[in-house]
């Protein structure tokens, strides 16, 4: 081993370390060795944890939501890139616009999210006013939803300006070269946008797109504010199980902070396998 | 595509973009805005004035501040070597290094915060500004460390070769050839790992234990209580700086997407 491969390795294990640190005291407590109203090793609250409903369902609302926010926000930077890619100052004035609100934190994204689409929200208010719906019988309610409808539109939102400065970049570092070609080709616009833009931008994007789906799912802010109390997302479920009066329950707590974990390993090993499908496409 | 769309497209980002501002302007001096009405039509400075009175959210604010710059520095500081690192390596050794750096960002920060608690309670840091800040640096340094990896990607290895086989030294090859013409870079990323911090909800409530009050956590609060005015003239007073500094500085934005699309991306 090189001694920049050795520097690389003692890198990545200093900035792994309080990962793997939270990491293992968490696994011990899944297993009653620390921890609140820890008893030694047993698999109880595994076994408790795995048989409650509730958590499959914070899970499966958690992660649902989280894909279906990043490939909304993905539609739209694919959208955005492929038509605001010229050089004119309209282009470049939306290009500078689409990433405006990329610093505005969740906590604030998801303040918008009610104050937009909230029961008395803009949207409500506004469509009353035009005379589309009456107040007595209003709009759907899509914040606090079961569904999660205005919490996965607020982190598509929010996710997007990500997306499309990523994808900004590549197309100004690779699109335009083989566009260009496959213009030459005789392919015609859409040809093009459907064979050779969308499968570059896509390829390329998969790696953001999978870390916007686990920050979205990460999130403990925006679907404490934007989302249901049935079923309750993943990372809210966690901290009111860690705050419940039973500490026998608070000590389950960590086998979800546990799953938590896994979320973030799966993550970031999907991103670095996303990273090397484009490099391969790049290559071949 | 036709005029009339691209307009409808601008139109569209551009309320994307302003609309937030505009909202949480209004948001916080309107006085009693009752659903339906469409606008509010009876204004009260009251949630600017309690702040120019010097009220928590001022403390808030120099909070963050202080959290959002010690943890900037120190992320840079750690992230500039292990994005040299990092780019330098090749095949496996490249792949690990990165997905060591992907995961403190993948990690949901609530799990984060509760896994170390118990460590930050035991050497002492529960509940203090320093342990909010040491927090809020494992993610940090990793967005900055992806940044800094794409960032010596882009740069060429062969002038530091060269400076090493003239005879320089580590310390005088990172001092006299690696460093300075990344001043820019550095910047950024300093600024990076701010915002990181300056946006923190869930580390922030975990190790600061409700003793530590950062600005988004006084956002957080007034959300939860209903507070909206309050909770808009906070959330204003987060989100202006970072958004202001992007406008400002339009290049800083173009130029960390071209070294974080690298590092996400492989370019």
């Amino acid at each position: 081993m090189t001694r920049d491969a050795r520097a690389g390795m003692v890198a990545a294990t200093v900035i792994i370390v309080p990962v793997v640190v939270g990491l293992l005291y968490t696994a011990s407590a899944s297993v009653g060795l620390t921890g609140l109203d820890a008893h030694g090793l047993s698999t109880a609250r595994l076994a408790r944890v795995s048989a409650d409903s509730q958590v499959w369902r914070a899970i499966a609302w958690t992660l649902s939501t989280a894909t279906a926010g990043a490939l909304l926000a993905l539609t739209a930077a694919v959208t955005l890139a492929s038509v605001v890619r010229g050089t004119s100052i309209g282009d470049r004035a939306a290009r500078w616009l689409a990433i405006v609100p990329l610093p505005i934190p969740h906590v604030v994204a998801a303040s918008l999210g009610l104050l937009v689409l909230g029961e008395s929200g803009l949207l409500a208010r506004w469509t009353a006013a035009a005379g589309w719906v009456s107040i007595a019988r209003h709009l759907p309610a899509i914040t606090l939803d079961p569904w999660g409808i205005g919490f996965t539109l607020t982190m598509a939102w929010k996710e997007t300006p990500f997306l499309a400065i990523v994808a900004f970049a590549v197309l100004a570092t690779r699109g335009a070269q083989l566009d260009e070609v496959a213009r030459t080709l005789g392919a015609g616009r859409w040809a093009t946008f459907r064979r050779v833009t969308l499968p570059v931008l896509v390829r390329a994007l998969a790696p953001a797109t999978i870390a916007a789906t686990v920050f979205i799912a990460g999130s403990f802010e925006a679907p404490i504010i934007l989302g249901p109390s049935d079923p309750l997302p993943l990372p809210v479920l966690i901290w009111e199980r860690y705050g419940d009066l039973d500490l026998a329950r608070r000590g389950d707590a960590y086998v979800l902070i546990l799953i938590a974990f896994a979320i973030g390993i799966v993550g970031a090993a999907a991103v670095s396998w996303a990273r090397r499908w484009d490099l391969d496409a790049e290559t071949r | 595509m036709r005029p009339i769309g691209r307009a409808a497209l601008l139109t569209v980002l551009a309320v994307s973009a302003v609309g937030p501002l505009v909202l949480l302007g209004l948001t916080s001096v309107a006085a009693d805005w009752f659903a339906p009405a469409p606008w509010p039509t009876t204004f009260t400075a009251d949630a600017w004035r309690s702040l120019a009175g010097g009220g928590r959210l001022v403390g808030a604010v120099v909070t963050s501040a202080l959290v959002a710059a010690t943890v900037g520095v120190l992320a840079a500081l750690i992230a500039v070597p292990i994005g040299h690192a990092i780019a330098r390596l090749t095949g496996w050794g490249r792949r690990l290094g990165l997905a060591a750096l992907y995961l403190p960002v993948a990690t949901p920060p609530i799990a984060l915060g509760l896994g170390l608690q118990f460590a930050f309670l035991r050497a002492g840091l529960g509940g203090t500004t320093l342990g909010v800040a040491l927090a809020h640096l494992v993610p940090a340094a990793s967005f900055v460390g992806i940044y800094f990896a794409g960032v010596f990607r882009a740069t060429d290895p062969r002038l530091e070769d060269e400076a090493r086989s003239l005879g320089a030294a580590p310390g005088q090859v990172w001092r006299r050839v690696i460093l300075p013409p990344l001043a820019r870079e550095i910047a950024d990323g300093v600024a990076l790992g701010a915002l990181i911090s300056w946006a923190q909800v869930p580390l922030s409530l975990v190790i600061g234990g409700g003793l530590v009050h950062t600005l988004p956590l006084e956002v957080y609060s007034y959300l939860r209580s209903g507070e909206s005015r309050y909770g808009a003239v906070a959330s204003l007073l987060l989100i202006v700086p970072p958004v202001m500094i992007l406008a400002a500085g339009r290049l800083a934005a173009t130029r960390v997407s071209r070294y974080f699309a690298p590092a996400l991306t492989g370019i």
